[in-house]
């Protein structure tokens, strides 16, 4: 059993009377690629910059490779940031920006340049190195930006919501440039977002924050398909949240609910159809119960031609008993 | 970064601190004090004497320059301010983006350029054999003497303040919410009365920072009404000139001065009341 | 109405650009008294102002004191603006606003208080006492100017050097002034202007050691003197260069995001 690279142990963050992080405990292996995932002001960011030095923790303390963070300033850390606008140097070509790190920590001219030239290469940016930054695209600024944190080798990597302003293709292809990376130099990621997609399609374990706690830590599929509580239930993914008469709540995800114009058995629910929304591959129905609550069901397309639903058409929701998943407090 | 250290931070936070503390606040407080000093034998002493406030304050001259830059002042405020509205109008709403910006780019210069030469300029355009007077002259009018007047030292001050006023209220008016003005034609609003009842008062702020900072710079200019408006009667300006250069009387003139930036301090708070205060109807 | 508002605009720039215009004109005008129609054309008083020592003194007295108050002005407003952009503090409004307030201060008031304060210190006379005058008045514009271009800057640049590496200087000398370059220069520039333009400070404080514009105040006060003229132009020249300059600089295009 490897040592943890990072540890989060009792991190405290107050500003003033407001507490951004109530109390993290976290470990982070080396090799892993970790999204730190939540709604704005959940206390992702500011764990991520904690873990950068560019914040300090009111309590507790943060530990990388085993030693204490607790002095060392943030340019002293090996925690190089892929920022949320890049923030690529404007008065800097494409290769000083690359090299910028190397120059810090008072590398050759000489080497600086080819172990810049060898990232950008890497980055299939061979020819850019004498370009400006303004003359680039979104998507070649992205990869100037990852190959400026690379190229010093360090142990681990941060980003904090690098595809935000990307357009959507973008994503999806800078995805697959993130994950290959990864793989390829098996080093930590660790990736902040707000976007589940993303955190599932790269994220070998997310970690799911909200109101400065952890929610609940799994791999994509466990917290897809066993939200430990209402808010993660509520955060990721599709789920229909119902409360026991016993006041015990639990989940059943939009696609483990079955959709029929015909009532199929007695624990079927009556619903009128409300809306649909087009998901890519499937169709979101929205049903409103007699009681007035809302159930999500996805379906394919052909069982939509086949219902061929009008606004306030009675329709049957149910599901099996094993879809039912217990939520937790919290 | 939340380490910062000592040296770095106090490297960029102290120099404006000691400038200021020792060579703005310092000689201002300095000249306070000075009011209540001597001039003995072309000498200051200090003491601790109300002399120099009795002596100018008992001076019929004090108290008609005093009401003399006021006024003028004030006249100034109102002039310019009316004189630049209609070319800041234009700017705002009747120019391209790009022309405004030119225009302020143009208008900046003659701002920080000379002044003293520009107001010697004008003295001979004004002059009885100058330019103007010339120019009327071949039309069998004048010849109209503009000079050694308050009409004068009004063309001085618009020459000061003029480019100032006419930035300051451009922006302001560039500023206003175009939203509100078609609001105002849709409910049936002619054009002049959208720019009364609408256009001026959103635009309220620019239009009394410019008006303020032309009092302020017209009540303290000295170089306009003695160059143009003949320097009789004095304004404080100079009056302080008089006292210092001939008499050596510094703490009579600081007296004069602090009278000068009382006056200000107050106009200036009027002004930002005036412009900040009270809600929108 | 559209065209007789830009009518209108235009006598404004007609008004604020004839004396600047007629003192170039007149400079070149061989009558000793300027009118219509004009004389002939003449390099007389050129000849006439830039053959007397007293005129070129004084012009080298101006751009000493220009320099050493552009630079000064400069660097202090560099600092406060690097200051605001950067740090809060108890009383930063209060700071910030004194940084701010001499502009507000009229000059003559400024000059009096300058000349007795500095008499006391010794420095009455000297350009020394006029270039602190001069830093007073041009460190707000210069931290105008400086915090203006710092507000363009992504706010993560500074972050980012620290985070590769850069300790705190480092990241002001390889980020922060690099960025600010242009800012820096039009700073230069400008409060470089504003000295050499100023009258009434440097009126008060110097004594016989006279900059430009003293020299102009006491021509001015004897008779007609159309070297002014000449004269004027060189100094128009000077400071419409500075001002252009500095405008210009600060309309760089790029380098911003």
């Amino acid at each position: 059993m490897t040592e943890p690279l990072v540890v989060f142990d009792g991190v405290v963050k107050r500003y003033g009377d407001v507490t951004a992080v109530k109390h993290l405990d976290l470990t982070i292996d080396k090799g892993e690629f970790v999204a730190l995932m939540g709604p704005s002001g959940c206390g992702k960011t500011t764990s991520l910059r904690m873990l950068a030095g560019l914040e300090d923790p009111s309590a507790g303390d943060i530990r990388i490779g085993g030693r204490s963070m607790k002095d060392i300033p943030a340019h002293e850390r090996d925690t190089p940031l892929v920022w949320q606008s890049l923030a690529l140097f404007p008065f800097l070509n494409v290769r000083e920006n690359v090299e910028f790190g190397l120059k810090m920590r008072g590398v050759s001219a000489p080497e600086r340049r080819t172990r810049a030239g060898d990232w950008l290469d890497r980055m299939g940016m061979k020819d850019f190195g004498a370009r400006r930054i303004d003359q680039l695209s979104g998507g070649q600024k992205q990869r100037v930006a990852l190959a400026r944190s690379l190229v010093t080798e360090p142990e681990m990597l941060l980003l904090d919501e690098p595809l935000s302003a990307l357009d959507a293709h973008l994503v999806i292809r800078m995805q697959g440039v993130l994950t290959r990376l990864q793989r390829e130099l098996g080093i930590t990621f660790v990736y902040v977002t707000h976007s589940q997609s993303e955190a599932f399609a790269m994220a070998d374990r997310v970690v799911i924050m909200g109101e400065g706690e952890i929610a609940q830590i799994g791999t994509p599929h466990e917290v897809y398909r066993a939200p430990a509580t209402r808010f993660v239930a509520e955060f990721v993914g599709r789920n229909n949240i119902f409360t026991r008469p016993d006041g015990r709540e639990f989940s059943v995800a939009a696609d483990r609910v079955s959709v029929a114009s015909q009532r199929p058995d007695d624990a079927a629910v009556e619903c009128s159809f409300i809306s649909e929304e087009f998901a890519g591959t499937s169709i979101v129905l929205y049903l409103e119960t007699a009681t007035g609550d809302e159930i999500k069901a996805s379906i394919d397309e052909a069982t939509l031609s086949a219902l061929d639903p009008e606004p306030g058409a009675t329709l049957w929701a149910s599901w099996g008993p094993d879809a039912e998943h217990e939520l937790g407090k919290g | 970064m939340p380490q910062t250290s000592s040296a770095y931070k106090y490297t960029w936070r102290l120099p404006i601190l000691i400038w200021q503390a020792a060579f703005f606040l310092v000689p201002l407080a300095f000249m306070l004090v000075m009011t209540f000093w001597l001039v003995k034998n072309y000498r200051m002493q200090p003491d601790f004497v109300l002399k120099n406030w009795d002596k100018m304050f008992s001076r019929g001259y004090f108290w008609d320059a005093y009401w003399l830059t006021l006024g003028r002042a004030t006249l100034a405020a109102i002039i310019v301010s009316i004189v630049a509205f209609p070319a800041s109008f234009a700017l705002a709403f009747k120019v391209s983006d790009t022309t405004r910006r030119w225009a302020v780019f143009f208008l900046i210069i003659p701002f920080f350029t000379s002044y003293l030469v520009r107001i010697y300029a004008w003295q001979v355009i004004l002059a009885e054999q100058g330019v103007i007077n010339a120019m009327i002259g071949s039309v069998g009018i004048g010849p109209v003497t503009m000079l050694n007047s308050g009409f004068g030292a009004m063309i001085g001050y618009l020459t000061l303040t003029l480019p100032l006023v006419v930035i300051l209220q451009t922006f302001s008016l560039a500023a206003v919410d175009r939203n509100l003005i078609e609001a105002a034609w849709n409910l049936g609003c002619g054009r002049a009365r959208t720019i009364r009842a609408v256009i001026i008062p959103s635009a309220r702020i620019g239009l009394i920072l410019g008006a303020i900072f032309c009092f302020i710079l017209s009540f303290g200019d000295f170089v306009s009404p003695y160059y143009l408006g003949g320097s009789k009667p004095p304004t404080l300006s100079i009056l302080i000139i008089d006292t210092t250069k001939s008499g050596q009387q510094w703490p009579r003139a600081a007296v004069v001065a602090i009278c000068m930036i009382v006056t200000l301090f107050v106009a200036a708070f009027a002004a930002i009341g005036a412009a900040y205060g009270r809600p929108k109807r | 109405m559209r065209a007789v508002l830009l009518l209108y605009l235009a006598a404004v720039f007609v008004f604020v650009f004839a004396p600047i215009v007629a003192s170039i004109v007149f400079s070149f005008n061989s009558d000793r008294f300027p009118t219509i129609p004009l004389g002939s054309f003449s390099m007389e008083w050129y000849v006439k102002a830039f053959s007397d020592e007293g005129v070129w003194v004084a012009f080298k007295n101006s751009l000493i004191v220009s320099v050493c108050a552009a630079t000064l002005s400069t660097f202090i407003g560099f600092a406060t603006a690097y200051t605001d952009y950067r740090y809060g503090f108890r009383f930063k409004g209060a700071y910030i606003a004194l940084a701010l307030l001499p502009p507000t201060v009229p000059l003559i008031i400024l000059a009096l208080a300058m000349l007795a304060w500095l008499s006391q210190l010794g420095l009455s006379g000297t350009l020394t006492g006029i270039v602190i005058a001069h830093t007073v008045l041009g460190a707000p514009f210069a931290m105008a100017v400086t915090r203006l271009r710092l507000s363009q800057m992504d706010p993560s640049l500074e972050a980012a050097a620290w985070n590769l590496g850069a300790s705190e200087w480092s990241a002001m000398r390889h980020v922060i002034l690099p960025f600010c370059l242009p800012a820096i220069l039009s700073a230069f520039c400008l409060t470089a202007a504003v000295s050499f333009d100023e009258f009434a400070v440097a009126w008060f404080v110097s004594g016989l050691n006279k900059t430009v514009p003293v020299m102009i105040l006491e021509i001015l006060q004897g008779n007609v003197d159309p070297r002014i003229n000449a004269i004027g132009t060189v100094v128009f020249l000077t400071s419409m260069t500075l001002v252009i300059a500095a405008q210009l600089l600060l309309m760089a295009k790029g380098k911003s995001t």
